[in-house]
């Protein structure tokens, strides 16, 4: 503290309250709630503070705006929490964790989706962390109409770990030209300590399929959990082109057009580092290996367990704020996000891949074409319009990259009900949840049925 | 920077140093001491983006390197060293990684290896390079009586050998120069080192295609690798390395690890790591600013690096010294925000940045409450304003280093398990894109 270059510009409107949680939190954002307290604080704080050194102008809200922001449209809240692996075989001592409340195995960091809660409700969800993060999508910002995206995220702190004071943030990977301050990358701009709110705004010009994760301690924060998958709708969605109303990318003449849509996260666990934040270790991260490749945050075949909660935009919660497992599954509480793809025979089905574990993934769509319209969030589209899409059966995915597919269901052909095709990683090494002869990790089935399958109501959703 | 002058200087003396250089290296072997070659440097090197390396030699169009192998010494995040090998322009001291040689589309390339290694043939592959003579004739990889393949290419002999390779640089693009003999070993000791083929075009200009255009002042080196410290300690120590144990643990952007990667080139304090890897650029705009960027990508591990630019993608516009074009001229090129580059390839990516809702604090302010800066935990690089060009008083004790108002936006190697060196996390291969203010500011 340097008394003589702030003593001159303290403020007389903050106290130390300011450094108090609770009062940080969402409300506190706003602009006439804000101005009310500033007001209170100025009327008793000049007599208070006097001339207390360390109240420079930091203290303060920045000069902003009084207008009144729009409320989020996702409120997300950073936390810890447990989630379940298929126990065996178990990785002695590091799977399932001894300190894993039944009936889970795993300790993880990860987002939740608050909005529309109460505080209480809010402040319950710590340690209630789920994996992945709850899956989101934007409208491409239309500059005939404009419309900010806000995604408010607040910190609950973790509960098994009150000796980390770690901050977080959204970092969403691949948005283009974002100023620092909306880019979550803290060590260049801001990150959100434990009580405190922070609101990104977004103006999403670029379709595509993105990924977003807490850019703190990256190596850790992304490993434990703290990702996810967001998805961008081009503008031209809702016209009529070629036969459909929904695209991936504004292609002009119905090519990426698709019926039904999925998302398709690939994350990874390494048992030993989830155990290590557990127990007060650290990792070598250069011994890093996945003992577990996920999709969707569960290991086959769980995949293929129902959904859970996963409309962010229309929360499902018990009264405490807790999701509600999918049925029969009570320990797939925190893993809300099903890959099962059902559909029916000649339908265009999208899937959305991005993978943001730290190893390359061969993801294989055993006996069906898909093409690829999308890389990263761009249309294979040259500069001069050159179509540079491809089909293949396998899409070899790094760390960080994202494709946008889209196969068309073939004709049902089998005796059952529905036909099967399996999405898997080709490296089998990490395709077996670590069981002998078992097949596992992160793969998923297509059923194609002849007909029947109802239209979605959001990404993932069965239509069954 | 044009270092031909002192090229043609020090040929004088070289027969000398080389000889000195081999009973030096004696005694630095048996000691363990790092041996350095006062530097002869007239210019410094820009403080950042590329340090080119000319060829000597006088004649347009055929550029002379001399490249010699050194021993030597760098500097990782967690404060250990690694023993190294290096190529060294003409008879400097070692560095890491080799000199980045520039030349032009279509010169006659001269490269002269000067081996002072102690028990090791060496040799430098062209990767990209056709019909490569090694000492006039077909460069050729070597057998020994039994037909094994021993070396790659024509090797110089340990301890004083010498070959002279030369070739038509015909494709421009951005290559790789690596060692051609017991690369397993040599080239994961350092003998690598990257070329830059400047098109007909001109030097603004990454390929003959117009649409390839860039800022000259904004190309940047992307030069990754790794290291195993067991087996750099083994190589030092004369002992074997079994490569079924090779297990990286330290990860490099141009040689160095972040930090060290956003220090200026030639920083004083890495003498042996003369590369930094900050891009410093300024927001594109189309009226006086409407080129990108360049970063010329190289991947000298084992694996494929994914490496991630923040906040904008880049337009991947060639691989490999081949730009990305149909047979009648399409443009086949895209953009990527994760740059997955391959062992051995190069990838040429053209980037830019702007503000694409052109925030200022007072005609467009970020449509949100600000927190206060007391709310929030405060990046070392961030200027306390949402804004460009803007700087806030941060917390008294807050350390920052902020210059000017300037934005940072992070790149680095998204197998985040990799961005760390032996147990110190958020270290290796990772950068910054630097956005500094419009001019005037106070930069500096």
């Amino acid at each position: 503290m340097n008394a003589t270059s702030h003593g001159a510009s303290a403020q007389p409107n903050m106290t130390g309250s300011m450094m108090t949680g609770p009062m940080m939190t969402g409300p506190m954002m706003t602009g006439p709630m804000m101005s009310r307290r500033g007001l209170f604080r100025s009327a008793g704080g000049v007599a208070a503070l006097g001339g207390v050194a360390w109240a420079g102008k930091y203290l303060q809200p920045e000069a902003y705006s009084l207008a009144e922001f729009p409320d989020p449209d996702l409120y997300l809240a950073g936390t810890d929490g447990w989630m379940y692996l298929p126990r065996t075989p178990a990785i002695a001592p590091f799977h399932p964790d001894v300190l894993a409340p039944d009936p889970f195995t795993t300790y993880i960091f990860g987002f939740r989706n608050v909005t529309g809660m109460t505080d209480a409700q809010k402040l319950g969800q710590k340690n209630k962390a789920q994996h992945s993060a709850p899956l989101f999508w934007v409208d491409q910002y239309d500059p005939a109409s404009p419309r900010d995206f806000r995604v408010q995220i607040t910190n609950l702190g973790l509960e098994l770990r009150p000796d980390l004071f770690d901050a977080h943030t959204l970092h969403w990977h691949g948005f283009r030209n974002v100023i620092p301050f909306f880019d979550g990358e803290p060590s260049g701009s801001v990150s959100v300590p434990s009580g405190r709110n922070f609101t990104y705004v977004y103006r999403p010009r670029e379709p595509g399929t993105y990924m977003y994760h807490c850019h703190v301690e990256d190596v850790e924060h992304v490993h434990m959990g703290m990702t996810g998958l967001v998805f961008v709708r081009p503008i031209q969605d809702g016209q009529n082109i070629g036969g459909y109303t929904k695209f991936m990318y504004n292609d002009g003449d119905g090519s990426t057009g698709f019926d039904r849509e999925f998302s398709m996260f690939l994350s990874e666990v390494w048992a030993e580092a989830h155990w290590a934040d557990a127990h007060i270790q650290l990792p070598e991260w250069s011994d890093y290996r996945a003992d577990f490749s996920m999709l969707n945050g569960r290991v086959y075949p769980d995949t293929v367990a129902p959904n859970g909660s996963i409309d962010p935009f229309n929360p499902i919660y018990d009264g405490s704020g807790d999701l509600l497992p999918p049925p029969g599954r009570p320990e797939l509480q925190y893993q809300p996000l099903s890959s099962l793809v059902n559909c029916n025979s000649g339908e265009r089905v999208a899937l959305r891949f991005a993978n943001l574990g730290f190893r390359e993934v061969a993801m294989t769509l055993g006996g069906l074409r898909m093409r690829v319209h999308g890389r990263d969030a761009t249309h294979l589209r040259g500069r001069d319009g050159t179509d540079v899409s491809y089909e293949t059966e396998t899409l070899n995915i790094g760390p960080g990259e994202s494709y946008d597919v889209i196969f068309t269901a073939p004709a049902h052909s089998g005796t059952g009900d529905y036909d099967t095709y399996l999405i898997y990683n080709r490296a089998y090494q990490r395709a077996n949840n670590l069981a002998g002869g078992g097949f596992g990790g992160a793969a998923t089935e297509i059923r194609v049925y002849p007909s029947g399958v109802a239209a979605q109501q959001y990404p993932n959703d069965w239509g069954i | 920077m044009n270092r031909s002058g002192r090229a043609l200087a020090l040929t004088v003396d070289s027969r000398h140093k080389v000889l000195a250089m081999a009973c030096c290296l004696l005694l630095a072997l048996a000691l363990a001491v790092n041996v350095q070659v006062e530097r002869a440097d007239s210019a410094p090197p820009p403080k950042v983006g590329i340090v080119c390396t000319e060829g000597s030699g006088g004649v347009a169009g055929q550029p002379v390197f001399n490249l010699t192998t050194r021993t030597g010494y760098i500097s990782l995040p967690d404060g250990n060293t690694a023993f190294m090998w290096g190529y060294s322009s003409g008879f400097d001291g070692f560095q890491h990684p080799g000199p980045v040689l520039c030349v032009n589309e279509g010169d006659t390339v001269t490269v002269i290896l000067h081996n002072t290694l102690l028990g090791q043939a060496t040799s430098i592959a062209f990767p990209g390079q056709d019909s490569v003579l090694a000492d006039g004739v077909p460069a050729a990889p070597e057998t020994n009586g039994s037909g094994r393949v021993t070396s790659l290419t024509t090797s110089a002999a340990a301890a004083g050998g010498t070959v002279t390779y030369s070739f038509v640089a015909d494709r421009p693009g951005t290559f790789l120069y690596q060692s051609g003999t017991d690369p397993e070993t040599q080239i994961r000791m350092g003998l690598f080192g990257a070329l830059i083929v400047r098109p007909t075009a001109g030097t603004d200009h990454v390929y003959d295609r117009a649409d390839s255009q860039f800022t000259p002042n904004e190309e940047f080196m992307v030069l990754l690798s790794e290291i195993d410290p067991y087996q750099h300690q083994a190589v030092e120590a004369g002992k074997t390395f079994n490569m079924n144990n090779y297990h990286p643990r330290y990860w490099l952007i141009n040689g160095r690890g972040f930090p060290d990667s956003i220090a200026d080139n030639g920083a004083d304090w890495l003498p042996t790591q003369p590369y930094g890897a900050l891009a410093q650029v300024h927001e594109f705009n189309n009226t006086d600013h409407p080129q990108p960027g360049l970063a010329r990508y190289l991947n000298v591990g084992t694996e494929d690096y994914p490496f991630h630019p923040h906040g904008n993608n880049g337009r991947v516009i060639g691989r490999d010294g081949n730009p990305l074009e149909g047979t009648g001229g399409e443009d086949l090129s895209f953009e990527k925000f994760s740059i997955n580059i391959g062992p051995g390839q190069t990838w040429d990516v053209l980037f830019k940045w702007y503000d694409a809702e052109d925030y200022d604090p007072v005609g467009n302010p970020v449509p949100v409450t600000v927190p206060g800066l007391a709310n929030s935990v405060i990046g070392t690089f961030y200027s306390g304003s949402p804004y460009l060009g803007t700087q806030e008083t941060l917390p008294a004790g807050t350390p920052t280093l902020n210059q000017c108002g300037e934005f940072y936006i992070i790149s680095h190697n998204h197998a985040l398990h990799q961005i760390t060196s032996w147990g110190t996390n958020m270290t290796g291969p990772i950068t910054y894109m630097r956005i500094d203010p419009p001019q005037p500011n106070t930069c500096g």
